[in-house]
């Protein structure tokens, strides 16, 4: 059957194949579409950017809008590396600490049999759905009742026990047969062996998908620092850079927001080119059926 | 600075003694008298510990606000500086947003609309690109990595500058189909759905990144003897997808009709969130908390309604195929 793959390339090029390529390469160039729009636009000069109807690409790329962006950043009264580093080690410890919690929390929900295991995936299903915003006065006033008013924290504890990863990682674990677990038990391995040897490694795709996505919510989040903290030199790097969208005349606002949007979207777009090569990497060759 | 970072890594670090208290009561396997003992290596109790961390983290930040907006929902909430004031209202304004709040009930519609259109379109486009995805194909690698870049624009920022900027519709289109024309054969809520899913179009594909990925494992763990006997006994590929592939892809498609359900209804440019969102900050009749609250329990209810009929449709496809 053709879709059975395990090479991801094979080495021949068939003429048959070409039917495929009709249906992949246009859905392909609507995929990559968005990135290119974002570079572009970062480099538009101002009279391009308010040009009716907009051009997709950059005619005459100029360097203005980081200039203009650079310039609002030294302005500034705490020094833009400050959030920069702050954004950064919310970011690195969200993403560890959440994907640990979600695949040990995963772990039990899908392999161990236990009274409630069920229930708590139910619960934690049906708290995926609920409005993410009617939470945010809720969520501030516990904030303020555990004393995390001003601390480093409070970056990162809200968003830890990420219910989206949870959910993708225990329907991926589901398929790591219980026989493969039974047999490293019977060799002797204890939980966190099995854990961090077995499951780990057999979940990867799930586990590189939750991490982009911590990712994205760790390091685009404004929530915090917009009402938990009033300490500048607390917050973000997401949050310092929406602040020059209203600060400044329109002209220049819209260039800046372009630059900085690009600014914000670069990391996500690393980290995906690093983390994809392990989701492609394990479905490729997982040893598991 | 210091004594902050120590609780972060607190909870992180929750779970060790945990592992330290399994791998301890695996070691006393030799002698299991009391029940406590026993308790201990049972795996209730190595389950709940594996689970605590992450259950704490989430009864705090997610459960509790969850339950506290229920009942913000039958009050009226006034938020002063270091206050908030609730007077309990009873269901005015769960009627309010059902009765009086036209807007509402027309977004609450347009959405039910949405999820119906979106939900079929985007768990058959990604099933077929996951299919192309897994065959024996030069460059799949390269597809398969582009196919899954849009994840990164979806839960994003960065989404709502190109829908403000209108990227993600397809220039053209409208010109292309003559939609007036066909409204002289066709009823209208028809060319509606299809006026939608063509300007909706890209959209779909950028919402399709994780379900493509969901379907190629699913793909990738099928079993292949049984594609060899049903070619032996001289079956199409064609019946071989109908036959073999897609019942056994069913637990597969309803985690992914699921997953496109609840990812569409919380996406943050979703009319409905953008009107609980206005409304939450807003004073006077039809605004404030309280009602944000009330309006966001009423589409969660019909969320699930939604949720519930496309599981219950799924599943019970799922029992005939068993019973064959």
């Amino acid at each position: 059957m053709s879709f059975q793959g395990k090479k991801i390339n094979p080495s021949r090029f068939h003429v048959s194949q070409i039917k495929f390529y009709i249906i992949l390469l246009p859905v392909a160039v609507f995929m990559v579409l968005p990135i290119i729009y974002v570079i572009s636009t970062a480099f538009k000069p101002a009279e391009e950017l308010f040009k009716f109807p907009p051009s997709f690409f950059v005619v005459n790329p100029s360097w203005d809008n980081f200039k203009s962006l650079f310039e609002l950043m030294a302005g500034s009264s705490v020094p833009a590396t400050r959030y920069l580093f702050n954004s950064i080690l919310v970011t690195v410890l969200t993403m560890l600490i959440s994907i640990f919690l979600s695949v040990s929390a995963g772990y039990v929900l899908s392999k161990k049999r236990f009274k409630g295991r069920k229930l708590l995936f139910e619960i934690n299903t049906l708290a995926l759905m609920f409005v993410p915003i009617a939470v945010s006065i809720p969520r501030f006033i516990i904030i303020i009742n555990l004393g995390l008013v001003d601390r480093f924290v409070a970056n990162i504890l809200p968003i830890i026990a990420m219910p989206v990863g949870l959910f993708l990682i225990k329907q991926f674990i589901d398929q790591v047969p219980d026989a493969l677990l039974e047999a490293a038990r019977m060799d002797g391995a204890n939980e966190l062996q099995i854990l961090f040897k077995i499951i780990i490694p057999s979940v990867k795709p799930a586990i590189a998908t939750i991490a982009i996505m911590s990712f994205q919510s760790a390091w685009g989040n404004v929530e915090a620092s917009v009402y938990y903290l009033n300490n500048e030199s607390l917050k973000t790097f997401a949050y310092f850079i929406t602040t020059f969208a209203s600060a400044t005349s329109s002209s220049i606002t819209q260039g800046v927001t372009a630059a900085s949007a690009l600014i914000m979207f670069l990391p996500n777009l690393v980290i995906f080119i690093v983390m994809q090569s392990k989701v492609m990497d394990t479905m490729a060759h997982s040893g598991i059926k | 600075m210091r004594e902050k970072d120590k609780k972060t890594i607190k909870t992180g670090e929750a779970a060790q003694p945990a592992a330290v208290a399994v791998k301890g009561a695996k070691k006393k396997s030799g002698a299991p008298d009391g029940k406590f003992k026993r308790f201990l290596k049972s795996e209730t109790f190595s389950g709940y510990l594996f689970v605590l961390p992450w259950l704490i983290g989430f009864c705090v930040f997610v459960a509790y606000p969850v339950i506290q907006t229920l009942v913000f929902s039958f009050s009226d909430v006034s938020i002063r500086p270091g206050a908030i004031e609730t007077t309990f209202k009873g269901f005015e304004n769960f009627a309010y947003a059902l009765v009086t709040d036209s807007k509402f009930t027309q977004a609450l519609g347009e959405y039910a609309m949405e999820i119906i259109l979106y939900v079929p379109v985007i768990t058959v486009v990604s099933l077929i690109l996951a299919m192309l995805l897994s065959s024996k194909l030069k460059g799949t690698g390269f597809f398969r990595t582009i196919f899954f870049l849009p994840v990164i624009i979806t839960s994003g920022p960065v989404i709502q500058i190109f829908i403000e900027q209108g990227v993600a519709s397809f220039p053209g289109v409208d010109e292309l189909i003559n939609f007036t024309e066909l409204a002289e054969t066709m009823p209208q809520f028809l060319i509606n759905a299809l006026q939608f899913l063509t300007s909706e179009f890209i959209m779909i594909l950028w919402f399709s990144g994780i379900q493509i990925l969901v379907f190629m494992t699913g793909l990738q763990k099928m079993d292949k003897s049984m594609y060899e006997a049903a070619k032996i006994d001289g079956a199409t590929k064609w019946e071989m997808f109908w036959k073999i592939t897609l019942p056994a892809l069913n637990p597969t498609i309803v985690l992914n009709v699921i997953f496109t359900v609840v990812m569409q209804s919380v996406f943050s440019l979703n009319p409905i969130i953008i009107k609980i969102g206005n409304d939450m900050n807003g004073t006077g009749e039809g605004a404030g908390y309280g009602y944000a609250s009330a309006m966001a329990w009423i589409y969660f209810i019909v969320m699930l309604v939604i949720l519930g009929l496309a599981v219950l449709i799924f599943k019970k496809h799922e029992k005939k195929v068993k019973r064959l």
